[in-house]
């Protein structure tokens, strides 16, 4: 395992330091964004994943984060002396006192009642910031330069990214150390058992604040270096969507992994850039990933690799490789339909075609994929249709196939008990 | 409600840990405790024995701080602590278990117990230290785990253990915090005989030099295993003696015992 680990984690740094700088502009921006809800999520999934806590308002220890170090920076500018590379500890303060400040209110409650009143915590900022030029700068928001320090002049994305990648692989390394000291044990232990807790002695209302606070400072962290990275932010950072992203990013990876957060913000910040150049449905896209991934890995994509890691020698994988590859020429099969049926519909509802049909009278050919499909013929929707179902069948008919060659205890082969059977 | 001749009001001449007086408790004006006064002596197992619903879990709750008492007074070597949080009477020497097993199900067998050898080390906020490099804490939480014989179990998660296994975690959880005082709810409830008799050993073993006051339903557990008994009907001590005493109790028998004690 620990060579496997070896391995992994040195190609992991060789990628992430030496590929950025043969990439162009837009790909360093969104590798910095990638790094950024990947913190995000992680500290976000110390309160959920660890902590049982649900949080609904995170974006108002991400925003108040972006907003400090927005402040900082416009200090900076007007000659107060003050490392650039450093900024983000003022976002990482922000939201540790934010967060200490709401812990101790939201956290005396728990389950829905918890959820509803972390979001509604999170609203304030969201309702006050637009009118408050001081503090977030009003409706247009706040913007600040970047001011070269020690030697560097921090003006482009490159640079951006290295001292991105240096606090965000600094904060996730403590994060992860946090779970192997008493108090990330005992956070456990509150996930599970609070009336226990308490009843072996632990404060748990001070234990749970601290736990809040604790998330909100490395959301404040992320929400600096966002605001480090994009030299601007408003009003808009604290709204629901920007939490929702982050619960969106921790579920889809899961929860219950401590990388799992990582993998999910990952995987979801790049399919967003990819898919946000072709299509203006992507947000659609992510929403089906999403239910797919709670209807049928609840434990997220995480979880799945983790299981593969674990199992690994356990496995029949030569039994599995037919199994697999049938599966995932289901999943493109269904993708491919589902995609097609999207793609079409976006254009077809699309302003320009619409207007198109009132002026003409008629259903013009759409060109998708480089080919000309006729709207209303059933040439063009039965295909699909034929396809999706195809692959739903077969996906549906090997998940039977999949489990029971994963459960099959292989240890103890009696053959008085099981009957011999033919392998392959 | 006349009382039995139970031993005079127990104060200054022997030694008691703890002391319940005139414990009042309402739900929404219903009354579930009366007037109860009991006092446990350093050492002693004693029992609590009653019907259902006669109070004896919500004795135990206002004991260990899990609400607060109406009205009356509860001390613990003398120090008053009705209406404190569950975490200060539990520092101040005093840890219960629980009727419901009550454990932390997804964390191994082995860190349900350090939870409570964490506590009693105080460390209750320490971020900055890695909990593998607590040897101390290690070693007591493994010796507590052999001794709820659990040893062979340390890295199950709690979940997985066995029925048996999980009252045996729920009473070295209790222990975890080296109370003086142990306060067990039904700590063999739904459990086979064999079961049982496993239980009553390990509770003789772990509670010796300790104070401990049951609840439990086995009359032969109770009989064989405490020093006094109360018995306690409809939220009021009927009688408090050794178990002769009790047995002998015509006002015990005619509520409670019934044919068993005949």
């Amino acid at each position: 395992m620990s060579v496997y680990r070896l391995i992994f984690g040195t190609l992991a740094a060789v990628l992430l330091v030496a590929l950025p700088p043969t990439l162009g502009l837009g790909w360093q921006n969104t590798l910095t964004d990638v790094l950024i809800a990947s913190l995000f999520a992680a500290a976000f999934n110390l309160l959920m994943g660890q902590g049982g806590m649900l949080s609904f308002g995170h974006a108002a220890y991400y925003g108040l984060g972006a907003f400090a170090v927005l402040h900082l920076m416009g200090a900076i500018e007007n000659g107060f002396p003050f490392p650039t590379p450093l900024l983000p500890l003022a976002g990482g303060l922000a939201g540790l006192i934010a967060g200490l400040g709401a812990g101790y209110f939201a956290t005396q409650r728990t389950g829905v009642y918890f959820s509803l009143v972390t979001l509604a915590l999170a609203e304030m900022p969201h309702a006050l910031a637009p009118h408050w030029k001081g503090a977030f700068g009003g409706e247009s928001g706040l913007s600040s330069m970047r001011m070269p320090s020690m030697g560097f002049s921090f003006g482009s994305s490159l640079e951006v990214y290295y001292v991105t990648l240096a606090w965000v692989v600094a904060c996730i390394a403590l994060l992860y150390a946090y779970t192997h000291t008493p108090f990330g044990r005992l956070t456990l232990a509150l996930r599970d058992n609070e009336q226990r807790v308490r009843f072996m002695g632990y404060n748990a209302h001070a234990t749970k604040t601290l736990v809040f606070g604790i998330s909100a400072m490395f959301s404040g962290v992320a929400g600096g270096l966002l605001a480090m990275s994009s030299e601007t932010a408003n009003y808009s950072i604290f709204s629901t969507q920007v939490s929702a992203q982050v619960v969106l990013h921790t579920i889809v990876g899961g929860s219950g992994l401590f990388f799992g957060p990582i993998i999910g913000a990952s995987v979801l910040t790049l399919f967003t850039f990819l898919m946000s150049e072709m299509t203006r449905s992507w947000l659609l896209y992510q929403g089906i990933i999403f239910t797919l991934v709670m209807l049928y890995a609840p434990s997220g994509i995480g979880s799945i690799i983790q299981a593969h890691i674990v199992q690994r020698s356990r496995l029949p994988w030569g039994r599995l490789v037919l199994p697999y590859t049938l599966s995932a020429i289901g999943i493109l099969l269904a993708a491919a339909a589902i995609v097609f049926v999207v793609q079409m519909s976006e254009h077809i509802f699309s302003q320009s075609y619409r207007a198109m049909i009132e002026r003409t009278g008629a259903w013009e050919p759409v060109v998708l994929f480089s080919v000309s499909w006729q709207p209303l013929s059933p040439a063009t929707w039965i295909p699909p249709l034929i396809a999706f179902a195809a692959g739903f069948l077969l996906l549906t008919r090997l998940r039977g196939t999949i489990a029971r060659l994963w459960h099959e205890d292989r240890r103890d082969p009696d053959p008085s008990v099981v009957p011999a059977h033919g392998t392959a | 409600m006349s009382r039995q001749p139970t031993p005079p009001h127990p104060m200054a001449t022997e030694d008691h840990v703890l002391v319940i007086q005139n414990l009042d408790k309402h739900f929404d004006g219903l009354p579930i405790m009366r007037g109860v006064d009991l006092a446990i002596r350093r050492g002693e197992r004693h029992a609590v024995l009653g019907p259902n619903g006669a109070g004896k879990s919500t004795l135990f709750n206002l004991i260990s701080g899990a609400y607060p008492p109406s009205a009356g007074v509860i001390t613990l070597n003398g120090r008053p602590i009705q209406g404190l949080a569950p975490e200060r009477i539990n520092r101040m020497g005093l840890a219960r278990s629980f009727q419901i097993t009550n454990i932390f199900s997804r964390l191994s067998a082995f860190e349900n117990i350090r939870m409570g050898v964490m506590a009693r080390h105080g460390v209750l906020f320490d971020l900055f230290s890695r909990i593998q490099a607590k040897h101390r804490i290690n070693e007591e939480s493994r010796a507590l785990l052999d001794r709820v014989r659990l040893g062979h179990r340390a890295e199950t998660a709690a979940a997985d253990l066995t029925y048996s296994e999980q009252r045996a975690l729920e009473i070295g959880m209790t222990l975890a915090t080296s109370p003086e005082v142990i306060l067990l709810d039904e700590p063999t409830a739904g459990m086979s005989r064999e079961e049982t008799f496993y239980i009553v050993e390990l509770i003789r073993d772990v509670t010796k030099g300790k104070t401990l006051l049951v609840v439990e339903h086995d009359m032969s557990v109770v009989f064989s295993l405490c020093d006094r008994i109360s018995v306690l009907v409809y939220g009021q001590i009927l009688a408090t003696g050794t178990p002769d005493e009790i047995r002998a109790n015509r006002e015990v028998q005619e509520a409670y015992l019934g044919e068993e004690a005949a």
